[in-house]
């Protein structure tokens, strides 16, 4: 019993690696920019096909591939403040926005997917394994790729919390997040630091994308899925806070995994939702509250 | 004139607040701006520090025009504004408060000799660096705005209605803090309801009323005038 436990333990440890880098990239664009960006799926999908286009048609090595999908999503994410949110921040002045940057990113959602489909095809497409080999630990085992994922992810959520705490932009991007006037009477660009925040965000995203295309298929609408279960993990740990993201994330992953000993695994995916209605309905500020702070 | 404000027209989408405000202050004058509610004090200093884009008029700062620009531009010509809320970031400390304050300085070096500098001057935030802003009290939460606004060292420092909602204690400490500052050579231009507040200190004084220069003079001059003082002040002339 215990064994199968651990196992599950271990399982669910190296799931909630991938939905960390995932939902906390989400939270940080919406904790700054207050958007709910419908299209971090894609951002995560075009890291997976930069990693494609380097690692299996280039032959480069992986580290290549993913340093280049974080560019990639990196510079995708910057382009789509001046782009699309700007205009429309414009458009807006003053009024509350409403629904309308949720509309904006679901048509960029569907703008990248049908781009990705038109381009690429919609084959599923095959990346060989980074790192081979399993880690024996004895009551399970666990593949180095996974374990890859969640090391990766582990040091790149690491390094954004530095960044936030220490670096002088990261500091600015809390300062906005908690008080954009203010933060522009310091003499912080807002718009520079809105597409930094949407760059770091895809970034992350692009880099998951990258480091799952040995495990998943790489196919155009390969992050939607995921979009949808981070929005559960955001409002789970507080929308905007990115260490409720981070503990929500493995509460999700882990909670899914066990689930399994209880549930038919084809009920596993729902587990999110059930979360996330629950919270919804009992605690809406999430576990941690809205706070891109501390 | 240091800051001057020439027939400056402005407001919220097609509600026009300010309908032609001027006013002019030198290096190191304290002007006072006073008036009843709504007359757009606060859309005033909004206005001259770019957060309100003038539909017609100049803003200028040494002879610069700054009408038009961004406040994260304007703050770099020189201006400091502070909010009437103090305008703080609530979950940050008191320190990086302070660091996000010199986020134009050039260099991890000169935000710590800025901070050293405005700590030293606001003692009492010197064992607190790593309070949250947000669980200082009112009063406190207002020194540690002007604090910051001081770590760029401003030519002009803007003070939105800083003695609103404050302990008495913390009005004089905030007006004992603009005294010395303007002995340092600074100029401020102070939204003020604290009547009697601003006249203590001010050169200058500007009444505004339904978005239109009502008076403009001294304090002596303003004292002197039985019109301004029954209908802006309150007072009985006589």
């Amino acid at each position: 019993m215990l064994d199968t436990l651990l196992e599950f333990a271990i399982q669910g440890v190296v799931l909630g690696g991938l939905y960390a880098l995932f939902a906390v990239g989400l939270s940080l664009i919406f904790g700054v920019l207050d958007v709910i960006n419908v299209a971090h799926g894609e951002f995560f999908a075009v890291g997976g096909y930069l990693a494609v286009g380097a690692i299996v048609l280039l032959h480069l090595p992986p580290g290549v591939g993913i340093v280049g999908a974080a560019l990639g999503a990196f510079l995708l994410g910057v382009a789509v403040y001046p782009v699309l949110i700007a205009p429309l921040k414009r458009r807006l002045g003053r009024r509350p926005a409403g629904p309308l940057y949720l509309v904006l990113t679901l048509g960029l959602s569907t703008f990248l997917q049908s781009s990705l489909l038109a381009t690429a095809g919609g084959d599923y497409l095959q990346v060989p394994p980074y790192v081979r080999g399993i880690l024996d630990l004895g009551v399970t085992a666990v593949s180095y790729q996974r374990l890859l994922v969640l090391g990766v992810a582990m040091v790149l959520l690491l390094g954004l919390f530095v960044f936030l705490r220490l670096h002088r932009l990261g500091l600015a991007v809390r300062a906005v997040a908690q008080n954009p006037d203010a933060a522009q009477a310091m003499g912080i660009n807002l718009p520079r630091i809105f597409a930094l925040t949407l760059g770091l965000g895809a970034a992350l995203a692009g880099v998951g994308g990258a480091l799952m295309a040995p495990l998943f298929n790489v196919y155009p609408a390969v992050g939607f899925p995921l979009t949808i279960k981070a929005f559960a993990i955001t409002i789970l740990g507080g929308m905007g806070n990115l260490a409720g993201a981070l503990l929500a994330s493995f509460v999700i992953s882990l909670a899914e995994a066990f689930s399994v000993m209880l549930i038919p695994s084809q009920w596993q995916n729902l587990i999110a939702f059930v979360v996330m209605i629950v919270v919804l309905l009992i605690r809406p500020q999430g576990l941690l509250g809205r706070a891109l702070s501390r | 004139m240091l800051l001057s404000v020439e027939d400056v027209r402005a407001g919220y989408g097609p509600i026009e607040i300010l309908q032609g405000v001027s006013l002019a202050l030198a290096a190191g004058q304290i002007g006072g701006v006073i008036g009843p509610n709504g007359a757009g004090k606060s859309t005033l200093l909004k206005t001259i520090f770019g957060y309100l884009r003038p539909t017609a008029g100049r803003v200028r700062l040494d002879g610069r025009a700054i009408g038009g620009l961004r406040p994260d531009q304007t703050m770099r010509t020189g201006l400091a504004y502070v909010a009437q809320d103090g305008g703080l970031f609530p979950d940050m400390t008191v320190h990086d408060n302070l660091v996000v304050g010199g986020h134009t300085l050039p260099g991890r070096r000169a935000v710590r000799a800025a901070a050293d500098e405005v700590l030293a001057r606001f003692p009492l935030f010197g064992d607190r660096r790593r309070q949250l802003a947000g669980s200082l009290s009112g009063g406190e939460q207002r020194l540690l705005a002007l604090a910051r606004a001081l770590m760029t060292r401003p030519r002009v420092l803007l003070l939105d209605e800083p003695s609103a909602a404050l302990a008495p204690r913390y009005i004089d400490r905030v007006y004992e803090t603009v005294a010395e500052l303007h002995r340092g050579g600074l100029a401020l231009l102070i939204v003020e309801q604290n009547v009697e507040a601003i006249l203590a200190v001010a050169h200058l004084v500007f009444v505004l009323d339904l978005g239109r220069n009502a008076f403009g003079g001294t304090p002596a001059d303003l004292r002197g005038s039985d019109r301004i003082r029954r209908l802006y002040l309150g007072e009985d002339a006589a």
